[in-house]
């Protein structure tokens, strides 16, 4: 057996202006990523357990996904992301709405206005 | 549309444990959500900087660089940017530890179904392979389409199998076989008069767009070619488990070494893109120098840049700053036309077309997610930047070589 690369040959790019940042998105969805096994893995357990099998590890590693596990855990990914990316979110809502900050100020003003 | 799509299993594929395979669907529904969610934010943006880069230089971006430079800067584009090239490096990361784990038993595998493959396979162990294809890893794949650990390892094949499937989130259908079958498809419906009986796919990898072929025409001899030995051993084997005659063997498309006109149908998928200026023409000679008089040549890929707007075009050249596809943006720039005459072909005979996506028309029902209602979606929905497919159909260059006097 030989080791596998895990780290593709070619400079990674640079996408934020501190490098730093790269590194912390990269750690923050292999974390997200982490999360969603451990819900899958749960709901593994569930589905066995109302079924009335085990589990045990090996239930859990021969299960199958039906249609309808894999919708639900599709679903369940996509809404996690929509929250994950609540902030990317919001700046699309106000890039789409072309609302700034200088808006704000201007409400701020407005109310205090004598 | 909910993507529940899963990848046919088959021999020749590693299992993966139960947690292996959750983070391969979560690398595949974060592509989803880029796609559907992240990207479709952009347009405002650049709708924005667009309109302030005009208001500063009197005239509009004249082309992608220059949305580049006022783009790469935002933070939206940078979350979605890095969220991209994050999904990539999680979708190889969530694959490579099923490989790893089974790599004797697998090699071993690959060996033994290669034998129930009764075409040829051809090692060429000599073979340099292009600076193209070794300077970085295409796609960010660990080790590259030509990295080896022996004669016998065919691990990188394997993770481009798997990969490949999930990159495409499962667009390409359950066999990963949408390409071939698109064209296929096309040859039928459009020039029912070819009836290949030798038939060469360029740059085949793993083989799965060349076993199409052999379905559609099941009297010819079809060969794939690669130049990266372990994906044609691979793809040898994989062809063997599906219970497929095919012949794979490691060449050069830009200099097969095959006989001149000894192919009726010459054809390559998503090749192009991933050779160099210089390959690209000579590729194309080579494929006027193999075809019999009157025999075809057709190239699928993405669409010319002169097809997209400056928005799509600049989305689509991301791919070659952040994932290693240095040939993804020039390729969409070459005069394909062109270069197909300068290879010999006459200008009347050359066109280009769309095909159609055929695994969605087919809608297999042997994999899970693929159904008519998801199949119909796919198939109607219009060209966006981003996404892996363009909408319902490849790009096909078609040249027919002229047929002797």
């Amino acid at each position: 057996m030989t080791d596998m690369r895990r780290y593709p040959k070619g400079s990674r790019p640079q996408f934020f202006d501190d490098p730093a940042m790269d590194q912390a998105m990269s750690m923050i969805m292999v974390l997200a990523s982490e999360v969603s096994v451990l819900r899958d893995r749960l709901d593994t357990f569930e589905r066995l357990s109302e079924a009335g099998k085990g589990p045990s590890q090996a239930d859990i590693e021969q299960f199958v996904p039906d249609e309808q596990c894999l919708g639900a855990r599709e679903a369940a990914r996509q809404d996690f992301f929509q929250r994950l990316y609540f902030v990317a979110n919001k700046r699309a809502q106000e890039n789409a709405e072309a609302d700034t900050r200088d808006r704000y100020q201007s409400v701020l003003n407005h109310t205090q206005e004598k | 549309m909910l993507n529940t799509f899963q990848q046919q299993r088959h021999p020749a594929l590693p299992t993966a444990s139960h947690d292996d395979n959750a983070r391969q669907e979560f690398s595949k529904s974060l592509k989803q959500f880029v796609q559907d969610q992240l990207l479709p934010g952009l347009a405002p943006v650049y709708q924005r900087r667009a309109k302030k880069f005009a208001a500063e230089h009197g005239r509009e971006p004249k082309d992608r660089r220059e949305v580049r430079k006022f783009m790469i800067g935002d933070p939206y584009f940078q979350s979605y940017a890095s969220t991209n090239r994050v999904a990539q490096e999680l979708l190889w990361e969530s694959v490579i530890p099923s490989i790893q784990r089974q790599q004797p038993s697998l090699n071993e595998a690959a060996t033994k179904l290669s034998a129930k493959n009764n075409a040829e396979l051809m090692i060429d162990a000599e073979m340099e392979v292009p600076r193209y294809i070794s300077g970085i890893d295409i796609h960010c794949m660990p080790g590259g389409y030509a990295g080896s650990a022996s004669e016998q390892d065919v691990s990188t094949a394997l993770l481009y199998d798997r990969g490949v499937y999930l990159y495409a989130m499962g667009y390409m259908g359950p066999m990963n076989d949408d390409l071939g079958r698109s064209v296929c498809n096309y040859i039928r419906r459009n020039l029912p008069g070819l009836k290949p009986l030798r038939i060469l796919d360029m740059g085949c990898t793993v083989g799965h767009s060349t076993l199409p072929y052999k379905e559609f025409f099941p009297e010819a001899e079809v060969i794939g070619i690669d130049v990266a030995g372990p994906q044609v051993r691979y793809a040898h084997a994989r062809a063997g488990g599906l219970g497929m005659d095919v012949s794979f063997q490691q060449r050069d498309a830009s200099d097969t070494d095959f006989e001149a006109e000894s192919f009726d149908l010459v054809v390559s998928h998503i090749l192009l893109h991933e050779t160099s200026n210089k390959a690209m023409p000579a590729i194309f000679k080579e494929c006027h120098r193999l075809l019999k008089p009157g025999g075809v040549m057709i190239h699928a890929d993405l669409p010319p840049f002169d097809r997209c707007d400056l928005f799509s075009e600049f989305i689509l050249d991301n791919e070659t700053h952040y994932n290693n596809e240095p040939f993804w943006g020039p390729m969409r720039d070459v005069d394909q036309i062109q270069l197909a005459i300068d290879a010999g072909f006459e200008k009347s005979n050359i066109s280009m077309d769309t095909a159609p996506m055929a695994s969605m028309e087919l809608a297999a029902a042997a994999a899970a997610g693929y159904d008519p209602e998801s199949a119909s979606e796919v198939a109607q929905r219009e060209f966006e930047a981003g996404e892996f497919a363009p909408g319902g159909g490849w790009e096909v260059l078609i040249g027919h070589k002229k047929a002797s006097s």
